[in-house]
């Protein structure tokens, strides 16, 4: 009986077991790879010698390193701004078009096309219009009387100009999210709402933000795994510059990798943002389990 | 209504054909060059491809342009297919590929920045063993005209300061789009204001204020400002007239915090003050563009710029330039830059890319590049009367040669960490984040740090 029983509960692991080796072989070695790589020093131009083990010299060296904190700063700012910009600009929208207005689908579709442009054109998009003597939006600016802005070129607002190109492209994913979970809220309930005599807003605070709060939760999630690992637009628009004002840690990685050849060195911040990454993520992950339960 | 919508699809389909065809028939009549060699066998390789890995570049435009490959490939039976890359992002591409048992590539254009590592790193094969054969090297190539500062700067490492000829050098590669720098200015605002062409510094930096202070929507001189390698390039234009050094010759400490270089960046910040909006963001590209547009009164760097300036499908100053001499400070010192064609190790093809190689760097290639905006780079073209009269900027190009520095920058192996470090610290100085003492300052360390961990210097 014991020996069925355990079989009946091996059955199921047995059927997973390909996929979870698969899964262990594409996911797993290549990030304990780049743990183990992270002590030593192995670079680029000497690639086909073997790398040499230095301990925990490149951690130290990233710890002591004023560029590489600038990086974590300037990530966690752009990372931080662009996901609680997104969200609350991609909820605004998906109210706003949440009725079945007449010409709301055409509005649906306009908005969702920055997510189809290849990041790389975003990059090379942006950096014209931000450009100072020919860029379209000084010209705007001036046309409207106000000063150019130095969009590309100040260290004060390169990182704004980063964000807003960021927004512009994402901010449609998360109203998208966002509009699939309002239409998911069920119509008696606000209804009901109604009859009992709520305006809008108590509606909005009581019954929709609550029911969608989660999908909400997941949708930021996703965006910040996503902005931490940006590189593109930015590579495209400042390339970190001016200065380190927009040298987001990805960015630092490739730079470490490509331009100052250290694969081990690179791999170390790569460990790092890795990290980051997940105890953010996780924090999230938890609060948002939390209010499910609730 | 489906079958005429399949009809009409069809013919057009046919007529594209039709036309396409005409163009591909027209290309093969092109006449070939060089036939004339005696006893030379062009053909050895026939049937062979190889593949170089380009710069979209002003000069490498203009050798697709001037219809060169197609005739070399009618010569010789040989397929050229060419990976045309943004040149800075060429590096990693190239590293890649050379890193490898057998690459794709099996010529490589190289900024001269690269050269020391490619060569240090036994990336790249060493020239001459091509030429002493006879089968390979083309008897009427002249290899002394090519001019000397490139060949020195392109391609030749492993002597003095590894970077540079001495005992020890070897030729590793070919100038082809080799540049120094030159002035160019608006001359038609210099003949409407009056304005004296500069040739010392303290000109340029006059002049740059005159016409901040008194044209309007022009400013003064354009250049590179980026952070990292376009900031650093900035710098050194002008650190080598101000007899500023990167690294001290001999001990390779750090000489940048040097008076002469803290005056290089105050300089450059006049500059960014009376210049054109926004040079703290330029690359190459906002900096050639701001001179085309009409945006700025002078431009001061590469030499290859004059292609762009007289292409009237890309600049609106056709016309309107003059050249002149590289301004002096201390001393007369103008950049050695631009790039080298090299053969990988790994190549498949490296006989038939070296025939290639001096295909495109012959005399008579030359001339034809030269017409569709390619720049010089052998001295007969330079000194040539004719082309002087056709291209103004040549007579200029000619005696700037002879004060062209090969020491212009220290280009080790470790440069490009070097570059990127010191670049974003210029820049910062630049925005005024820092001031220029304190931004170099704060490159010692890391620099320090650089030269440590490879060895030049001890702790």
């Amino acid at each position: 009986m014991s020996s069925l029983s355990l079989r009946q509960k091996s059955t199921p692991l047995m059927f997973l077991l390909p996929s979870l080796i698969i899964m262990a072989f594409i996911l797993l070695v290549p990030i304990i790879m780049g743990l183990r790589l992270s002590f030593f020093e192995w670079l680029m131009r000497d690639i086909s010698k073997e790398p040499t083990f230095v301990g925990l010299r490149n951690y130290i060296e990233l710890f002591k390193s004023d560029n590489f904190r600038t990086s974590v700063f300037v990530t966690i700012r752009f990372v931080l701004s662009v996901v609680v910009i997104e969200i609350v600009a991609g909820l605004i929208l998906a109210l706003l078009l949440e009725s079945g207005l007449k010409g709301m689908r055409f509005f649906r579709t306009l908005f969702v096309l920055p997510i189809m442009v290849a990041p790389v054109v975003v990059g090379v998009m942006w950096r014209f219009m931000y450009n100072p003597s020919y860029g379209k939006i000084n010209y705007l600016l001036t046309q409207i009387g106000f000063e150019r802005v130095e969009w590309l070129s100040n260290p004060d607002i390169a990182l704004t100009s980063v964000i807003i190109a960021d927004v512009w492209q994402w901010t449609p994913f998360v109203f998208l999210l966002a509009l699939a979970a309002l239409q998911g809220v069920p119509q008696d309930l606000s209804d009901a709402a109604v009859v009992d005599g709520a305006n809008y807003m108590q509606k909005l605070l009581r019954i929709k933000l609550p029911y969608i709060a989660s999908i909400l939760g997941v949708t930021a999630i996703l965006r910040l795994i996503d902005a931490f690992r940006s590189l593109v637009v930015i590579f495209n628009l400042t390339y970190g510059g001016p200065g380190v004002s927009t040298e987001v840690m990805s960015l630092h990685l490739y730079k470490s990798a490509f331009v100052s050849q250290r694969l081990g060195l690179a791999s170390a911040i790569a460990v790092l943002l890795l990290l980051l990454i997940v105890i953010l993520s996780l924090g999230l992950l938890v609060s948002n389990l939390r209010n499910k339960e609730n | 209504m489906k079958k005429i919508g399949l009809i009409a699809v069809m013919i057009a389909i046919l007529v594209s054909a039709a036309v396409f065809a005409g163009g591909q028939q027209e290309a093969e009549q092109a006449p070939a060059a060089a036939e004339s060699t005696d006893g030379f066998d062009w053909r050895q390789f026939e049937g062979q491809t190889i593949v170089a890995c380009w710069p979209n570049h002003g000069h490498y435009n203009a050798t697709m342009k001037s219809g060169v490959i197609e005739e070399f490939e009618e010569l010789t039976g040989i397929d050229v297919e060419i990976d045309l890359l943004q040149y800075i992002k060429m590096h990693d591409k190239q590293v890649l590929e050379m890193s490898k048992a057998s690459g794709d590539y099996d010529m490589v254009s190289m900024v001269v920045m690269w050269k020391a590592e490619y060569a240090m790193g036994d990336m790249i094969e060493p020239l001459q063993p091509f030429f002493d054969k006879p089968n390979l090297a083309v008897p009427e190539y002249d290899f002394d005209d090519l001019v000397p500062g490139y060949v020195e700067v392109t391609g030749i490492a492993g002597g003095e300061n590894i970077y540079m000829d001495g005992p020890g050098a070897k030729l590793y590669g070919l100038p082809f789009g080799s540049e120094t720098s030159f002035l160019v200015y608006r001359q038609d605002l210099f003949d409407e204001y009056d304005i004296e062409v500069p040739e010392t510094y303290d000109d340029l930096i006059e002049v740059s204020k005159f016409v901040h202070e008194n044209i309007d929507g022009v400013g003064g001189l354009t250049m590179r400002g980026a952070s990292g390698h376009h900031a650093t390039h900035g710098y050194l234009l002008h650190a080598s007239p101000y007899g500023a050094r990167i690294l001290e010759k001999g001990t390779w400490e750090p000489a940048f915090t040097e008076p002469e270089s803290i005056k290089t960046i105050e300089f450059m910040k006049k500059m960014v003050e009376y210049g054109p909006p926004g040079m703290t963001g330029y690359t190459q590209d906002e900096e050639w563009q701001a001179f085309l547009q009409g945006d700025a009164a002078m431009y001061l760097d590469a030499s290859v710029f004059t292609g762009a300036v007289n292409d009237p499908s890309k600049s609106k100053v056709v016309g309107k330039v003059g050249y002149a001499l590289h301004p002096t400070a201390k001393t007369a010192g103008s950049e050695t830059g631009g790039f080298g064609l090299a053969i990988p190790k790994n190549a498949t093809n490296p006989e038939a890319s070296f025939l290639f190689m001096q295909y495109l760097t012959m005399k008579e290639t030359e001339r034809k590049i030269i017409d569709n905006g390619g720049a010089p780079f052998r001295m007969s073209s330079v000194n040539d009367p004719a082309l002087q009269e056709e291209y103004p900027e040549f007579e200029v190009l000619a005696e700037q040669l002879k004060y062209a520095n090969p020491d212009w920058r220290p280009i080790i192996p470790e440069w490009g960490e070097i570059n990127s470090t010191i670049g974003i610290n210029i820049n910062q100085a630049l925005t005024g984040e820092k001031t220029p003492e304190e931004a170099m300052e704060d490159a010692v360390d890391p620099i320090r740090d650089i030269l440590i961990r490879a060895g030049y210097i001890d702790e």
